[in-house]
C-alpha cells in the first residue's frame, strides 16, 4: 500500500520541517499572510480547538477543578512512565546522534554514486509505512525471529537474547524511524563546511581529535542541536512502536493516555496528561527557538 | 654552500597519467620570499600542497633543513599558510582563532595571550579582537589568517593566492601588509599567485611554472630582461612576438631580417629556444616611433593611439599586416603624439630584443 504509506511520512516530515521554521518567521514578516489562511484554517480546527477542548475538559471534567492534574500527579504509575518517557526519548536521541552523524558525514564525503544510493535507502525507508516497518521489526526481533535464530544458528548466542518487549526494542524501532530526521538536519551544516577549514585546522597543528573536537563538531552544532531536539520531542509522543516494540513494564506517556481514555475511560486525567506532555514539548521546544536564534545571531 | 634551508628536490605529481607536476627541483635560502607564479594548472598550488602535506607526490622529496618533510602528517610540520578561501574558524572570534594554534599545542594561557597581542599588532587589527569572521571584511579576514599562520612561529609560511578574493585596491593594500610583515618577521614565504604584477611587487625570487614545469627562476629583473622562453616573456609583462629570419647568429648575439626585411643587429638570444619558428619578443615600452619614410625600422601605420596617463599606447600596423604595441612615456614625447592613419617607422636597440630560436 504505497499511497498511505506516502500520505503519513508527509505528515511526518511536515511535523519534522515545523521543527525548523520558526526560528526564522519569529524574526517577523508580516506582509503575506493570505496564501497561509488555508493552513491556518486547517490548524485551528483539527488542532488549537481540540487542544483548547483537552484542557478545558482537563479543568472542567467531572467537576470544575485542579482535581485531575491532582489525581495524576498523585499515582506512582505516571511518575514511572513520565520517567520512562523521558528515558526512552533520550537514549533514541543519543543512539540516533551517535548513528546519524557519521552516516550524515559519509553522505556527505562519499562519491556521488555510493552517496546517492545511500541517501536514497535513508529516503526510502522514512517512505515505508510506519506501522508495516515497526511490524517488520516484531518479525525480527522476536526470540523466535530471524534476528535470535541467526544468532543461534551461526553459535554467537546459546539462547535468544530479549530484543522485543524492553527498552532494546523500542530504542531500534525508533532510531530506526528518526535516523532520516537526523540525516536530513545534518545534511545542510554538513554541506556548508568547507574542506579547507580542516586543512588550515591541520597546519595549525591541530591533530584529527583536535579538529573534530574543537572545528568539526562546534561547526555542526547548531544542525545538530536542532536535529537531537526535534527527536527527542517527536520521541516524547510516540505511540505506536513503543506500543508494539515496547513491554508493559515501560510504558510511554502516549500509552498512558490512550488507556486511560479507551480503558479507563477517565477522560479528565487523560487530558491533562495529553497537556502535561503538550507543555513539555513546547517548553523543549522553546529551548531549541532560544538556541537557535542565539546561534543564528552569532554565526550567521 | 651549506644546505639549502627548504630544498625540494625533482618532485612529481600525476593525476590519472596527466602530470601536474613534473620534476619540478628549487632551493630556496631562509627569509626569502619566492613566488610560484604561473597560469592556472600549471602546478604551482599542487607543489604548494605537497609542501603543506595535503598532496602526495609520486616522486621526489622535500627537505627542511636537511630532513625530509615528506613522511611528517601536516599537523606537525610546523608550517602556517594562508589559502585562497577565507579558512577563519567561523565559530570562534578574532582571537580566538589566531589563539587556536597555541591551544592545540597546549602553551601556556599567558604566553597565549602575549602571542595573541603581538599578532594582532602586527597586522594592526588590535580593535577586532572579539569579532566574529563573519563580521570581517575579505580583507581583514586574511590579515587575520595571516596572524593565526604566524602565531606559532612556522619555519616556512605559505600562501596560496590569498588576495585573489579581494579587488585591486584592497589586493595592493594587503601586499603591503604582507611585505612589511615579511621584513618585521623574517618567515621564509612561498607564494602562490597567477597576477604577474604581485609577484614582482612582492617577491624576492619568482619560479615561473608551466605545464607542471619551473620554466625560469628569477628575480622580477631576470624575468623581465632575459626571459629563458617566450612562455616567460609573454607571461611577464606585455610583448610583441615577431616571425623573423635569422641573418646571421654569433656567441649570445645575432642579426634577425623581419617579414618586411628591417635587419635589426645584436639581439639577444634567449637560453632556451622556443621552437621551430625562430620569433623576436619586443617590449612595447622599449620601441618608438620615428617618423615615416625611409630609414631605420620597421614601416607600418598608427591604427590606435590610446591616451592611458603616464603614457601613449600605439598599435602600429606593419607592411606583413600585425599590430605592434608601441608605449611611449609622456615624457619621452617629444612633440604632438603621432595621430592615427600617420605612418611612422617602429625604432628598437638591437639589445632591448630577444630573440627565441634553435641555433
Amino acid at each position: 500500500m504505497p499511497a498511505p504509506g506516502a500520505i503519513a511520512v508527509r505528515e511526518a516530515q511536515g511535523t519534522g520541517l515545523a521543527g525548523a521554521r520558526p526560528a526564522r518567521g519569529a524574526r517577523g514578516r508580516g506582509e503575506g499572510f493570505a496564501p497561509a489562511v488555508p493552513a491556518l484554517a486547517l490548524l485551528l480546527c483539527c488542532f488549537a480547538l481540540p487542544v483548547l477542548a483537552l484542557l478545558l475538559r482537563s479543568l472542567l471534567d467531572p467537576r470544575p477543578g485542579l482535581e485531575n492534574y491532582a489525581a495524576l500527579l498523585a499515582t506512582g504509575t505516571y511518575y514511572r512512565v513520565l520517567a520512562n518517557t523521558f528515558l526512552v526519548a533520550g537514549t533514541v536521541t543519543a543512539v540516533t546522534v551517535l548513528l546519524g552523524l557519521p552516516l550524515a558525514w559519509f553522505l556527505a564525503v562519499a562519491p556521488a554514486f555510493w552517496a546517492r544510493l545511500v541517501f536514497g535507502i535513508v529516503v526510502l525507508s522514512m517512505w515505508t509505512n510506519l506501522l508495516a516497518r515497526t511490524y517488520a521489526w516484531m518479525v525480527l526481533l522476536q526470540s523466535t525471529g530471524v534476528i535470535n535464530r541467526a544468532l543461534i544458528a551461526l553459535g554467537l548466542v546459546s539462547a535468544p537474547l530479549p530484543l522485543i518487549d524492553n527498552l532494546t526494542g523500542v530504542t531500534i524501532g525508533m532510531v530506526y524511524i528518526m535516523l532520516p530526521f537526523m540525516v536530513l538536519s545534518l545534511r545542510m551544516p554538513l554541506a556548508a563546511l568547507d574542506r579547507e577549514t580542516f586543512r588550515a585546522a591541520a597546519l595549525c597543528g591541530a591533530s584529527r581529535w583536535q579538529a573534530f573536537w574543537r572545528v568539526f563538531l562546534p561547526l555542526l552544532m547548531p544542525g545538530l542541536a536542532s536535529g537531537a531536539l526535534m527527536i527527542f520531542v517527536m520521541a516524547l509522543g510516540y505511540y505506536i512502536t513503543p506500543s508494539l516494540l515496547g513491554g508493559t513494564s515501560n510504558m510511554m506517556l502516549a500509552e498512558l493516555i490512550a488507556q486511560l481514555v479507551q480503558s479507563l475511560l477517565q477522560w479528565g486525567v487523560a487530558g491533562a496528561a495529553a497537556f502535561v506532555l503538550l507543555a513539555i514539548t513546547l517548553s523543549l521546544y522553546a529551548v531549541q527557538v532560544r538556541l537557535f536564534g542565539v546561534r543564528g545571531a552569532a554565526g550567521g | 654552500m651549506s644546505a639549502p634551508f627548504l630544498s625540494i628536490a625533482r618532485i612529481a605529481k600525476s593525476y590519472a597519467g596527466t602530470k601536474a607536476v613534473d620534476e619540478v627541483s628549487l632551493d630556496i635560502a631562509e627569509g626569502e620570499f619566492v613566488t610560484f607564479l604561473g597560469p592556472s594548472g600549471s602546478g604551482k598550488s599542487t607543489t604548494l600542497y605537497i609542501i603543506a602535506g595535503f598532496v602526495e607526490p609520486s616522486a621526489g622529496e622535500v627537505l627542511l633543513g636537511g630532513r625530509s618533510l615528506l613522511a611528517v602528517p601536516p599537523h606537525q610540520r610546523g608550517i602556517g599558510m594562508v589559502f585562497q578561501r577565507y579558512t577563519l574558524f567561523p565559530h570562534l572570534s578574532v582571537a580566538e582563532n589566531i589563539a587556536f594554534p597555541l591551544r592545540v599545542r597546549r602553551r601556556p594561557r599567558a604566553e597565549i595571550a602575549d602571542k595573541v597581542d603581538e599578532m594582532l599588532r602586527l597586522v594592526r587589527l588590535e580593535g577586532m579582537r572579539g569579532r566574529r569572521p563573519g563580521q570581517l571584511s575579505g580583507g581583514q579576514q586574511q590579515r587575520v589568517a595571516l596572524a593565526r599562520a604566524l602565531a606559532y612561529d612556522p619555519r616556512i609560511l605559505l600562501m596560496d593566492e590569498p588576495l585573489s578574493a579581494l579587488d585591486k585596491k584592497l589586493r595592493e593594500e594587503i601586499q603591503g601588509e604582507i611585505r612589511r610583515v615579511h621584513v618585521e618577521t623574517g618567515v621564509t614565504v612561498l607564494y602562490v599567485t597567477h597576477d604577474q604584477e604581485e609577484a614582482l611587487r612582492l617577491s624576492d625570487r619568482i619560479a615561473l611554472f608551466n605545464h607542471g614545469r619551473i620554466e625560469q627562476v628569477g628575480d622580477g629583473r631576470d624575468l623581465y630582461e632575459r626571459p629563458a622562453s617566450a612562455f616567460v616573456a609573454g607571461f611577464i609583462g606585455n610583448s610583441n612576438f615577431l616571425p623573423v629570419r635569422v641573418v646571421a647568429a654569433a656567441g649570445r648575439h645575432a642579426v634577425v631580417s623581419c617579414p618586411d626585411g628591417f635587419e635589426l643587429r645584436g639581439v639577444r638570444v634567449a637560453a632556451r629556444p622556443a621552437g621551430a619558428e625562430p620569433t623576436l619578443m619586443l617590449r612595447p615600452e622599449r620601441l618608438w616611433l620615428a617618423p615615416g619614410g625611409a630609414g631605420e625600422g620597421i614601416a607600418g601605420t598608427v591604427v590606435d593611439a590610446a591616451f592611458l596617463g603616464d603614457c601613449i599606447a600605439y598599435r602600429v600596423r606593419t607592411g606583413w599586416a600585425q599590430d605592434l604595441a608601441v608605449r611611449t612615456p609622456l615624457a619621452a614625447l617629444g612633440g604632438a603624439p603621432a595621430g592615427v592613419g600617420q605612418e611612422v617607422r617602429v625604432c628598437c636597440e638591437g639589445r632591448h630584443a630577444f630573440l627565441f630560436a634553435a641555433l
